[in-house]
């Protein structure tokens, strides 16, 4: 031990790497050479892989510096960019990882459930074409997943964020010739990417006020973040008041709308919330939180080890985690603490009563899974990270086990049915305790786990979080002597706790229906071979059921197919581990009896929390043990309702329900209906969106651009070309229009003159000069010295006194003694400039003298104005 | 060094490059073993190259900087162009061969610009005068962000001509006649410090690409071309005429005519003036990039274009739009560059990032999809530069290098099927990741690359535009809602691309033409191989690239800053002015015509403008 210290120093613990290379060296080499390799060698090398990864990891969690303040395994691999701060500081980001007792934990369930997950795979594909392809993407997602948990900074997190939804995606899609698979790949990724796109826009923030994206900076500076930021409205958008003062003539109608949409004051937030909330946006697409949780069910398309590893016991976690871990910045804002805390509640209850009547094994495992993480982010939200993150750990031992458990009785299943859809549906089961022991007993204890049962892993982390949500409630962080914008209301603590308790009946309920209908009553499957054609391998090595079961020969089908089967020992080695696992690992955080050595581990890494989370009233501490009572009460109940319903009336009263409230069966079936809404809003109005967009790219900025523009040409070019006839009189003809029109110009006088006014305001001197003509001569009248008659002074030059106006008249004869006439007003501005007459508004119709350096008339008002022309 | 020094300095090249020759199955040829694993092996002695070691920095003498690589650069593929006319058209091999090494050569010589450390300012500068009485220099030079984009463009030019002689049988000799100029052109746009010498190239290489998809290209090539070349036509003759009221106003200000960039820049125009030519510059440049709503002629010219025109055209071409907004349009106005840039990236990002992926989406022949994702892309760009962060424009300059290479592999791939079923309409197509295995995961690596996924090139561009979106103070207010704009831009690439992918190569075999398709050629495999590899490479060591464009940028933001609040305060509604020297880092007017005459109004603020009252003044 003292040895590996010494090889591997804390902060060039060079062990990560080897944690972190295996997993990738097992993808390339599957991904790559798989093919070449075999199914046995495939099976080595992911295997081999995942195992060492997992020692690497177990010697990670043993070296970590105990004591006090925790500590910290770091290992920087290369500089990968570097960013700026708000003050132009270089912000470093580095490819690093830095492990602490909540990342070592993860580390420990990855690798190891994932080893678990590895074995029960390499026999449970064993005749998929896609062996190579199926090891290289797990052990890819292990290692993108393992990236995601060590990483040291939000950047490196992303990668393995971004990585792991991509594993998902490629996994989900494993089997892409069927296109259902396929889109439900598609639609998982897209819904993270929303995810994703909070939590680029939380980096960002992040960035901006803490000026690092490093956690433990993050953690430090997450005071920086109490900064209010007016979020509505934005940009130029005043508030009211500002808008009346700019329209005070604006109608009724105009006034009512604008005073919905503008607030009397900017609407402010702190930044901390911004950054909660984007965040918490990620972490829901994720971990399939409200309102992004849709893609959960439809991943369970992918193989069902796919289903354990990615979407129960690792990936769907990753949003807990990463609240965890920037658990500094959520205690800045109670209103993000108490936004996580409350769709996480919503999430839980919602997700178990769609449960409740799902027909497919896969498909209520999945509502559990996400019923089970809205649990987690209770706890996370509430200020009890230990727990929520404890209950990440105990659900990855249960779920993965109950989702193993159900891919044994789907292989077994698909042995007879060979259709997939069929061999996941549970009123094709029943009874199949006495064909596959192993998986009904492993089963069961995670059954009792997931329900609550007490003594069990899911009795304590679940019990935890519900107390804790119950006793405390999450102090605003004082800023000066401000008030806070939010606070944290007495009420939601104790809301949150009856509803976790509803849902945690609902739990009970729905786990052990699937249970009962799974394992116990008669095996209904004998019957739904009717339909099924026997293929042409001809019969399985012990199939032709029982005697009891003859009369379903009569309709003519065979019995054919194999009778379900257990397991082989690479398959149900890891269900019996895992199950081992759900049932004691609640004693590693079990604090009502004060028996938690992961509580001491993590305490360290969440030592913010200590301070915000509080008692939500004196006293409330001795309610511990009374407040277990509902939490147990709510297992007895779900697991007794059960019982009842379908082992001892075979299924009746649900029958019954569903013929007393169809309505309500339906919707509930239908998963109320959230798809199709989605669809018909978000997905109908992006895709009506781009259907605008792409017809008015074609038709209005192409047929403006391009083919107005070109059709305009094209008119010219017609018109003009009637004239190019070819005949001489045409040609002559416009020729002497020609000459008449400048004849007649000629023989008008112009009385137009240029007005250089630079030295105005500066010396009150204005220089006039008219413009030259054939036989021109000039009179100027009002420049101070009288002129009698016209003359050939061209130019006049007169000086404006400060608030001063002058008027300058032009008179121009030429040499048919014609006259024209032309006025300017000018004014020099007084000492207070601008000087407060109203601008005289211009005579319509005639020219502002213009060139000669002069500006626009319309930007010195008052300062001349050319009135009346000849 | 002795071999063994060698095998022990480059161990993991080598193995890297056996790794490469082992990659194909059992039945590959020998030529694509070699391909792969030398490809293989060059890349990741160029990262090895690359990498920033301790001490580098003090330790790197500076090596001469040969004045004439950059002449070679340029000249080497015009003289070859005009090389090849003289070699009779039915030498095909000796056509081609000839072509490659020409490419070849400017290639490795252009890896020579790496030695040299990118300190702020320009080098391997090279000034020959030219027209003297006009002003007009031949002035070459290069500096951090050119740098990338020129070794982007003798990168990728090679991989398209090699792609494209795989698929072009006829008029060959044409075609490595318009290749050659073509590449001879850009690099000189990339380069050119002169306005005259700018313009010049700017106008040569849309000669040669009109070419191609005029003669080249698809069933409505021609109709195409005209659009490309009227488009961009228009923009340049807008630019054409502000480059000349620039250089009179110069004249008038200083008594000498000139075209040089560096010397342009001490103009500050007037106010309405300077508007004008800003647009007239820009609008030349936003047809280029192509930014909405100028960018219809994009679409039809790449579904027209060969796929190496294509290539071309998408990884190089447009680089030059964006590549010259940030040198000219910000160099020369940053006052109505620096007032424009929360509008215009208002634009970027609703007419590009967001409008680009939508209509993306709604395309059916994958080429146009790629086509429009170029917009999306290049939004991204855009906003980079006009949120005028140093992080920003490393991410846009980095962008664009990522573009090209992605953008370039999605076009390469597309030629792939186009050649094999010469349709691109996706309903065509489905399943094919059964048939063509190899083909489905290099797609889908670019396709992954494309939408920036981290871990791959795309994801680190894209990051650090937001990042500098964020920060921007240009933006001022509007950063934040221009921040999740764009980060919306994310979830919509995410959308157009897996629609693809999954239409292509998912869901079931159904067409029976797809059923016995071949999978990629070794043509095919080792002209995308340097691509797929640079995605990963710029991917997971960024640095190698940022590091070498850092100071440039910094100097290029520093002066834009500085220059931008200049010419805002001193901007005259009438006269045009004349910022000091001192305005500028000396790095930055290195090689700016000297005047003779030593009356030059050097004194700043006040001084200048009193200095200015008798000479300054230009009448319209």
């Amino acid at each position: 031990m003292e040895a590996l210290k010494a090889q591997f120093p804390a902060t060039n613990f060079t062990l990560l790497a080897v944690v972190l290379a295996l997993p990738l060296l097992g993808a390339f080499v599957n991904g790559v050479f798989g093919k070449r390799l075999g199914k046995a060698g495939v099976r080595l090398m992911a295997l081999s892989a995942l195992g060492g990864s997992f020692i690497a990891a177990l010697a990670t969690f043993l070296l970590l510096p105990k004591g006090e303040g925790g500590g910290t395994l770091a290992w920087t691999a290369w500089r990968w960019f570097s960013l700026n701060g708000r003050m132009g500081q270089t912000v470093p980001i580095d490819v690093a990882f830095s492990v602490d007792a909540m990342s070592a934990t993860m580390m420990l369930v990855v690798t190891g459930v994932g080893f678990l997950i590895h074995l029960y795979s390499s026999e449970y594909m064993v005749k998929d074409p896609g062996y190579h392809r199926f090891f290289a993407y797990l052990n890819l997602f292990c290692f993108a997943m393992l990236t995601l948990v060590m990483a040291d900074n939000m950047a490196v997190l992303f990668v393995g964020w971004e990585g792991v939804g991509l594993c998902s995606y490629l996994l989900i899609g494993f089997w892409f010739g069927d296109e259902k698979n396929a889109t439900a790949g598609k639609k998982a990724f897209i819904v993270n990417r929303i995810g994703d796109f909070g939590l680029l826009v939380a980096m960002a923030i992040l960035l901006y006020y803490t000026g690092s994206l490093r956690f433990a900076e993050i953690n430090a500076n997450a005071r920086n973040l109490l900064d209010p930021v007016t979020i509505w409205p934005f940009g130029n958008l005043p508030i009211e008041s500002q808008w009346d003062a700019a329209n005070p003539g604006a109608n009724a109608a105009y006034k009512a709308i604008v005073h919905l949409f503008l607030p009397e004051k900017g609407v402010q937030v702190y930044a901390s919330t911004l950054v909660g909330l984007a965040m918490f946006l990620g972490a829901a697409g994720k971990s399939a939180q409200i309102p992004l949780y849709v893609w959960l069910p439809d991943a369970m398309a992918g193989p069902t080890p796919v289903s354990a590893l990615i979407h129960a016991a690792t990936m769907v976690t990753a949003g807990v985690y990463l609240v965890a871990r920037t658990s500094a910045v959520f205690l800045m804002s109670p209103a993000a603490m108490a936004t996580v805390a409350v769709l996480g509640c919503a999430t839980a209850i919602f997700a178990a009563s769609i449960g409740l009547f799902q027909h497919d094994l896969k498909k209520v495992l999945a509502y559990s899974t996400v019923s089970q993480l809205g649990f987690m982010f209770i706890g996370v939200g509430v200020g009890a990270f230990a727990a929520g993150f404890f209950h990440v750990f105990t659900h990855a031992f249960f779920k993965a086990c109950l989702f193993l458990g159900a891919g044994s009785v789907i292989h077994a299943m698909h042995a007879r049915i060979h259709d997939t859809d069929k061999s996941q549906d549970i009123r094709n089961m029943g009874g199949l305790k006495k064909f596959m022991p192993i998986t009904r007993w492993t089963f069961l204890l995670s059954c009792f786990a997931i329900a609550g049962a007490p003594p069990l892993a899911g009795f304590w982390s679940k019990d935890e979080i519900l107390w804790r949500a119950f006793s405390t409630k999450i102090v605003a962080p004082e800023v000066g002597r401000l008030e806070p914008l939010w606070t944290w209301p007495s009420w939601l603590g104790q809301g949150i706790y009856w509803v976790g308790v509803v849902a945690a009946t609902m739990t009970a309920f729905y786990m052990f229906r699937a249970y009962f209908l799974t394992f116990h009553g008669e095996f209904r499957g004998w019957k739904i071979v009717a339909g099924w054609k026997e293929p042409k391998h001809g019969h399985g090595h012990d199939d032709h059921g029982h005697d009891d079961h003859h009369d379903h020969h009569d309709d003519g089908a065979p019995l054919e197919g194999p009778k379900p089967h257990e397991s082989p020992l690479a398959m149900t080695l890891p269900l019996m581990v895992l199950a081992v696992f759900a049932v004691f690992a609640g004693f590693l955080m079990a604090e009502p009896i004060h028996i938690e050595p992961l509580g001491h581990m993590l305490s360290p890494v969440f030592t913010r929390a200590h301070d915000a989370v509080v008692l939500r009233a004196e006293g409330v501490e001795k309610l511990m043990w009374p407040m277990m009572g509902p939490g147990v009460a709510a297992f007895l109940g779900g697991t007794g309702a059960a019982m009842v319903v379908y082992l001892n009336k075979g299924g009746a009263p649900e029958e019954s329900f569903k013929k007393a409230a169809p309505g309500l069966y339906r919707l509930i079936y239908d998963k109320w209906r959230i798809d199709e809404l989605y669809d018909a809003v978000v997905v109908g109005m992006v895709d009506a969106l781009a259907d605008i967009f792409t017809a008015a790219d074609k038709w209005l900025i192409d047929g403006v651009l391009a083919k107005l523009t070109a059709a305009i040409v094209a008119f010219f070019g017609t018109v003009l070309r009637t004239f190019q006839t070819g005949r001489v009189q045409v040609y002559g003809a416009a020729m002497a229009l020609g000459l008449a029109g400048v004849g007649f110009f000629l023989v008008r006088p112009h009385a137009e003159a240029t007005v250089d006014d630079s030295k105005l305001r500066s010396a009150g001197e204005v220089v006039i000069s008219a413009a030259p003509g054939p036989g021109y001569t000039y009179r100027w009248e009002g420049t101070g010295t009288e002129q009698k008659d016209f003359g050939v002074v061209r130019e006049v030059r007169i000086n404006v006194n400060p608030g001063e106006t002058k008027d300058v008249k032009l008179h121009v004869r030429n040499a048919f003694a014609q006259e024209a006439t032309q006025s300017f007003a000018v004014t020099r501005p007084g000492r207070g400039f601008p000087s407060s007459a109203a601008p005289v508004p211009l005579v319509p119709g005639t020219v502002v003298p213009a060139g000669g350096g002069s500006i626009p008339a319309k930007d010195i008002p008052g300062l001349i104005n050319p009135r009346g022309a000849q | 060094m002795s071999p063994l020094d060698f095998v022990f300095q480059y161990w993991p090249a080598i193995g890297a490059g056996i790794l490469g020759a082992l990659v194909p199955r059992g039945d590959a040829s020998t030529k694509q073993r070699a391909g792969l694993g030398f490809i293989t092996a060059l890349t990741t002695l160029f990262v090895i190259w690359l990498w920033p070691t301790e001490g580098a920095a003090q330790a790197a003498k500076v090596p001469g900087e040969w004045p004439h690589l950059l002449n070679l650069l340029i000249a080497l593929p015009l003289v070859g162009a005009a090389a090849v006319l003289f070699i009779p058209r039915q030498m095909l091999s000796l056509l081609r061969g000839f072509t490659y090494v020409v490419l070849g050569i400017g290639f490795v010589a252009s890896l020579w610009l790496l030695t040299v450390p990118m300190t702020a300012g320009w080098h391997f500068q090279y000034i020959k005068d030219w027209m003297p009485t006009l002003g007009i220099r031949y002035h070459v030079a290069i500096d951090g962000i050119s740098l990338w984009l020129v070794l982007l463009t003798t990168f990728v030019t090679p991989i398209a001509a090699y792609a494209s002689f795989g698929s072009i049988k006829t008029r060959i000799k044409e075609f490595c006649f318009a290749l050659l100029l073509l590449q001879g052109g850009m690099i000189g746009a990339f380069l050119a410090l002169d306005l005259f010498l700018f313009y010049v190239f700017w106008e040569l290489m849309l000669v040669p690409m009109f070419l191609m998809i005029g003669i080249w290209g698809g069933a409505d090539r021609v109709k195409a071309a005209i659009k490309f070349f009227l488009y961009t036509m228009a923009g340049s003759v807008l630019m054409l005429a502000a480059i000349i009221y620039l250089v009179w106003t110069h004249q008038k200000l200083t008594g000498d005519f000139t075209f040089d960039y560096l010397a342009l820049s001490r103009v500050v125009l007037p106010k309405s003036a300077q508007l004008l030519c800003f647009w007239a510059f820009s609008l030349a440049f936003f047809i280029k990039v192509p930014m909405w709503p100028v960018h219809t002629w994009l679409p039809d010219a790449h579904v027209q274009a060969p796929t190496g025109g294509s290539v071309i055209l998408a990884a190089v071409m447009l680089k030059l739009g964006t590549y010259a907004y940030m040198r000219f349009s910000m160099g020369l106005f940053p006052g109505p560059a620096s007032n424009l840039s929360a509008n215009l990236a208002g634009v970027a990002i609703l007419g590009g990032i967001l409008y680009g992926a939508l209509v993306a989406w709604k395309q059916r022949d994958v080429k146009r999809l790629v086509a429009y994702s170029s917009v999306a892309h290049l939004g991204f760009v855009m906003l980079g530069l006009f949120s005028a962060t140093p992080m920003g424009m490393q991410g846009a300059v980095l962008q664009m290098v990522n573009h090209g290479v992605s953008t370039g592999a999605l076009f390469l791939l597309v030629g792939v099927i186009y050649d094999r079923r010469h349709t691109r309409e996706v309903d065509e197509f489905g399943g094919l990741a059964k048939v063509m295995p190899i083909y489905a995961v290099v797609f889908l690596i670019v396709t992954f690359a494309s939408v920036g996924v981290p871990g791959t090139n795309g994801f680190v561009g894209e990051f650090l535009v937001i990042m500098g979106t964020f920060l921007s103070e240009r933006l001022g207010k509007f950063a934040g809602i221009h921040t999740v704009g764009a980060a919306a831009g994310v979830i919509l690439a995410a959308v157009y691309m897996l629609y693809v992918v999954q239409k292509m190569f998912f869901g079931p075999l159904t067409n029976p033409k797809n059923k016995h398709l071949p999978d990629l050629t070794v043509r095919e495999s080792l002209a995308l191989a340097p691509l797929v590899l640079m995605i990963f490479v710029i991917g997971f060591f960024p640095a190698i690239f940022l590091d070498r464009m850092k100071e440039s940028i910094l100097l290029h933001h520093n002066q834009y800053k500085v220059v931008s609040g200049q010419a805002i305060l001193f901007a005259d509604e009438r006269d045009a002015k004349l910022l000091p020297e001192d305005t500028f880092s000396p790095a930055f007017l290195k090689g700016m015509p000297k005047k003779e005459q030593p009356e030059a109004p050097a004194a700043g603020g006040e001084g200048s403008q009193a200095a200015l009252g008798g000479e300054g003044k230009v009448a319209q």
